[in-house]
């Protein structure tokens, strides 16, 4: 049964010549799983806010939405509000009031249900979501993914038979997606809830999607299976953005059917090489003498009554390499990141910047052509109305960028995408002409396009002479632009080694490619490592 | 075990207004004197002994009071002695002793109720005046802890960017206005998220109703008909108790009512004290059952 | 009852009644009351006031991004006090009236009044902050254009804001401690209370002198992107 229908939208914004949307047109069956995909500017977002009325951008419209039999501009007000829910991005924003209960009871409020039956909602949706341990605690001490699930089940708790939602994972880490993204699952699967959804990141959730929406330049290029369209993808950037089984599928020019998650991908692999060579040879990493950031035994915390987060760390970064620092949460890679930049002090242990002590930089001269840090949040530092004023003094790092921001100059930062802030910040930070460039979690929110760039412009900056610390969740990212890998658990490094050892050494903790050649082939654990290797089997008859 | 910081909000509301409005209504040293006693016992039996600075201050701050009244005060027969050609009276220190009391009692019921009446409870009770109001400041409780967080984030950018020239006063100065209008700006746009995520869920759609996660008990009502029994006695029992100052100092007559009276208002202050006694012994009596 | 056309007219007539008349009526009536009981009477009066207010604000409706804005500045207000020595309280609530009006700035101003007694303890002072406060923003709405013509005029207002604000509590505060009002304990008041008047205009001014463009642009453009 057609749960949600589209015909003939097309949609432009006030003051703009062409339309956002063009002509449009799908259909969504009751309890379909629909991802929707496109390059950034390709107006996802504009898509599922049409299709909820109450956020549904100013402009001209034409076209129908038929939402339950109905046309969506007709539906009541309450049923509007109830039935279609959604979810944005940033789980900081949404979430409107300071305690998780009055958050689960925000929605019913507004429906101006009665007590007993507002009680009984939230009651079962907290228990569903596994909220009930952290119901009275206030928002502000929650984590992302719990900020994130509630968002869910604040609208989840308003009974919809539609849930948008528009990317809302792009803000969390690996793990808190994943976990979001199973929540997701199972109420499509448990309670036929349907969803939409847009992410920059489809490796979990193509396995999972019914069909797929692609859009490209405001119309819709493809509306199906996500095996039909994986197998049969043109659009480079578009292809960024799927899981690596169907990269890997592409990159080799696979025939038959496409495999979509590290299971299929393995078995393709099994089934299309030979294993003549299971290994690329390793070059020696090499490595300037000189050290950049140097730790010996050094230990923080944050308070005194709270425990050590660096623990007697130990940890060298020579001069001109990518060193990436991964782990998971609370390891302590931001805090090390943050006390070499001498923003937090550590209570024991030295630290050397370029062979100095970092206590001998006095009166701020370690920010002054020496070093600098890109923070996860790039909007702490805009300060300025336009792209123009932001950049003045940086016009010539914003040069070298590979972006346009001629075209963005009289734009506010914070209407820029999360690609372009992110240059943009860069730009800024790049200003002050560093030695030591330490970037945390650069990958954060934006889509795999832009992480493309950003690992070409990190390398180019490499070659320039630049020694660059990345602190990143993102396994890939790492695997293709660090020079050496180090792993953080509880506060100390448990191994440092280039990407090729260091990924395929860990059994967890590793690259999709990683984890699809183990055991079939050794250190293969970038893509380009596995492409090179399986031309070199000419095992199956494509390569 | 429920306790006295556990009742409905209501209830300890009216607690605290009755017991903090008698002492201030009355005007009455004996029952200021009760009062500083209850409040200070109240407040020791949930901080303990800790808070030694809060005394400390509640000291001075008792001393400089105290103290005030007789130097700018004249009146009064009994002269202690002369300064600057002003006489200190007897009269007038008394009533400053008595004022002291009056406002220090006031504090400590006051420390007990902000430790009492969480910003959820002050919610709950706003809540029921005005949902609206009550709805705003829930928002902007969210927002303060956000703030908070994302001014060190922001303080922490700017000063590896190198924004920060010196180490002095002026440089900080000039920093904090720049992350103030940084803050300004972060928290207008992407309160329109937060504007956004309301509308999505209908708010603005028509009458809101309240959800609350506090009932009414039996223990709440007992306590709310205790609380207004006790303050009908004391203030009928003292209403013509009425203390003179000057020019010489004048003691009611302590008759049966006025005694009545102090007593039902000193059982007032020591009621969350009796309910934290009643509770303990009762879950001792239970413990030496299992 | 009489229908007012003009409807600034009316909401000023709404909010004149609670903030003025009663005051009024409650001054006038003080002699018939024992003086001794005049703390009380005030506490109630200030209550009731902001109780009129209240209802008068619960009854229309109120869009979600008028309400967000609201909240961010009053957040902002107890946020702000991270900057050395000064509060820009006072300035926010200023910037807020001028741009959003005299009932967003009465309701930042008391509001923050209200949410910084959370963290730094409530007391019977609370409902005086919060209409001394208030007032400061909504009297700033009704002197919008002034303000947001003359620099001066701003500035003005900000250091008077500041020293009335402070005169204003320490009458309460002598009628606190004395239960009616002593001329001899008002001025001892206002001596001691000095330091922190001087730094409350200072701090006004300061603040006002710096923020009010910056912050007056952000607020327009968020005004004219958002369509409040």
């Amino acid at each position: 049964m057609e749960i949600l229908k589209v015909e003939n939208l097309t949609f432009s914004y006030p003051l703009t010549t062409s339309p956002a949307i063009k002509n449009v047109s799908f259909a969504v069956n009751k309890g379909d799983f629909v991802a929707v995909c496109g390059a950034t500017g390709s107006s996802k977002s504009t898509l599922l806010r049409l299709l909820k009325r109450e956020i549904s951008p100013l402009g001209e419209i034409s076209g129908k939405i038929i939402f339950d039999g109905e046309p969506l501009s007709s539906l009541t007000p309450e049923k509007s509000a109830s039935e279609i829910g959604f979810v944005m991005q940033n789980p900081e924003h949404q979430i409107v009031t300071d305690t998780v209960w009055h958050e689960l009871a925000f929605g019913l409020e507004n429906l101006n249900l009665p007590q007993p039956v507002m009680a009984r909602r939230i009651a079962e949706t907290a228990a569903y979501f596994g909220i009930e341990s952290w119901y009275e605690k206030k928002v502000s001490e929650l984590s992302g993914g719990q900020k994130q699930l509630l968002c869910l089940a604040a609208v989840m708790v308003m009974n919809p038979q539609v849930i948008v939602l528009d990317e809302p994972t792009s803000r969390l880490d690996p793990i808190a997606a994943s976990e979001f993204i199973s929540a997701l699952k199972k109420i499509n699967r448990e309670l036929s809830v349907t969803v939409i959804i847009s992410e920059h990141r489809l490796e979990e959730v193509i396995p999972i999607s019914d069909k797929l929406l692609v859009l490209d330049n405001s119309v819709v290029k493809s509306f199906d299976t996500p095996r039909n369209i994986a197998a049969n993808l043109s659009d480079a950037k578009l292809l960024y953005s799927m899981p690596y089984a169907v990269q890997l599928f592409h990159a080799v020019n696979g025939k038959g059917e496409c495999p979509l998650d590290i299971r299929e991908g393995r078995r393709f692999i099994e089934e299309n090489f030979g294993r003549e060579t299971t290994a690329l040879p390793t070059p020696k990493y090499t490595h300037s003498p000189q050290t950049a950031i140097c730790f010996s035994d050094v230990y923080f915390r944050y308070e005194r009554n709270l425990p050590d987060v660096l623990r007697g760390l130990n940890l060298i970064v020579y001069e001109n390499e990518i060193f990436c620092i991964l782990g998971g949460n609370g390891s302590g890679k931001t805090t090390a990141l943050s006390v070499a930049a001498d923003l937090i002090k550590p209570y024991s242990g030295t630290i050397e910047i370029f062979g100095k002590k970092i206590k001998s930089y006095k009166n701020q001269s370690l920010y002054r052509n020496c070093l600098t840090l890109l923070p996860q949040d790039v909007q702490t530092v805009f300060m300025r109305n336009t792209v123009r004023e932001e950049l003045e003094g940086a016009e010539e790092e914003a040069e070298k960028l590979p972006v346009d921001f001629e075209k963005l100059m009289d734009k506010h930062p914070y209407d820029l995408s999360g690609g372009e802030q992110q240059l943009l910040a860069l730009a800024k930070v790049l200003a002050a002409k560093p030695k030591l460039l330490l970037l945390d979690e650069p990958t954060k929110g934006i889509d795999s396009a832009s992480k493309h760039r950003l690992i070409n412009i990190l390398k180019q900056l490499k070659s320039d002479g630049m020694t660059i610390v990345v602190v990143s969740h993102d396994m890939e990212f790492a695997c293709d632009c660090a020079d050496r890998c180090a792993m953080f658990f509880r506060g100390e490094i448990v191994s440092v080694d280039t990407p090729s050892r260091f990924f395929t050494e860990n059994n967890f903790y590793t690259t999709a490619v990683s984890r699809m050649t183990r055991g079939i082939y050794s250190n293969t654990a970038s893509l380009s490592d596995a492409v090179k290797l399986f031309t070199l089997n000419k095992g199956g008859e494509q390569v | 075990m429920r306790t006295f910081a556990d009742s409905n909000p209501v209830a300890s509301a009216i607690y605290f207004f009755s017991v903090t409005g008698i002492a201030m209504f009355s005007a009455n040293p004996v029952i200021s004197a009760i009062s500083l006693v209850g409040a200070i016992t109240l407040y020791l039996m949930n901080n303990g002994r800790k808070s030694l600075s809060l005394h400390l201050f509640s000291a001075g701050l008792f001393a400089v009071m105290a103290l005030v009244n007789p130097l700018v005060s004249h009146n009064g027969a009994t002269v202690l002695f002369v300064m600057n050609n002003n006489p200190i009276t007897l009269e007038a220190l008394i009533y400053g002793v008595c004022a002291a009391v009056t406002v220090i009692a006031v504090l400590y019921w006051f420390r007990s109720f902000s430790d009492v009446m969480t910003a959820d409870k002050l919610l709950y009770l706003f809540g029921a005046l005005s949902p609206k109001l009550a709805l705003t400041l829930s928002m902007a409780l969210r927002y303060v802890p956000l703030f908070g967080a994302q001014i060190k984030k922001v303080h922490a950018s700017q000063k590896a960017l190198g924004l920060y020239k010196d180490e002095n006063i002026v440089d900080s100065f000039k920093g904090g206005m720049r992350i103030f209008s940084i803050m300004i700006t972060w928290a207008l746009e992407n309160g329109i998220v937060t504007a956004d995520s309301m509308t999505a869920r209908g708010y603005g759609a028509g009458k809101r109703s309240r959800f609350s996660i506090f009932r009414f008990k039996l223990d709440d009502v007992l306590l709310i008909c205790a609380v207004l029994a006790l303050s009908t006695v004391t203030l009928f029992g003292v209403r013509n108790a009425d203390f003179e100052f000057y020019p010489y100092i004048s003691t009611p007559e302590i008759t049966a009512e006025v005694a009545v009276g102090y007593v039902s208002y000193a059982l007032m202050t020591v009621l969350p004290v009796i309910i934290a006694v009643k509770e303990e012994l009762k879950w001792k009596y239970l413990k030496s059952k299992i | 009852m009489i229908v007012i056309e003009n409807s600034r007219l009316r909401s000023a007539v709404k909010i004149a009644v609670p903030f003025m008349l009663i005051p009024l009526l409650v001054v006038l009536g003080a002699t018939v009351f024992d003086e001794q009981r005049y703390l009380i009477v005030s506490i109630g009066v200030a209550l009731l006031s902001l109780l009129l207010f209240a209802a008068g604000y619960e009854k229309k409706p109120t869009g979600s991004r008028r309400m967000v804005i609201v909240a961010v500045m009053t957040a902002l207000c107890i946020a702000g006090r991270f900057i050395p020595f000064f509060k820009p309280v006072t300035a926010i609530t200023v910037i807020t009236a001028i741009y959003l009006g005299g009932e967003a700035g009465f309701l930042v101003g008391a509001l923050s009044a209200l949410l910084s007694n959370f963290y730094f303890g409530q007391g019977p002072w609370t409902p005086f902050q919060m209409i001394a406060w208030g007032m400061i923003g909504l009297l700033a709405g009704f002197l919008a254009n002034p303000i947001k013509r003359h620099k001066w005029f701003m500035l003005v207002y900000g250091v008077l804001a500041g020293i009335v604000y402070s005169l204003v509590m320490d009458i309460w505060t002598v009628i606190w401690y004395d239960g009616s009002f002593r001329s001899e304990l008002y001025l001892t008041a206002i001596l001691t209370a000095l330091p922190h008047t001087i730094m409350y205009s200072v701090s006004n001014f300061i603040f006002l002198w710096f923020m009010a463009k910056p912050f007056g642009e952000k607020l327009e453009r968020i005004k004219i992107k958002y369509g409040i």
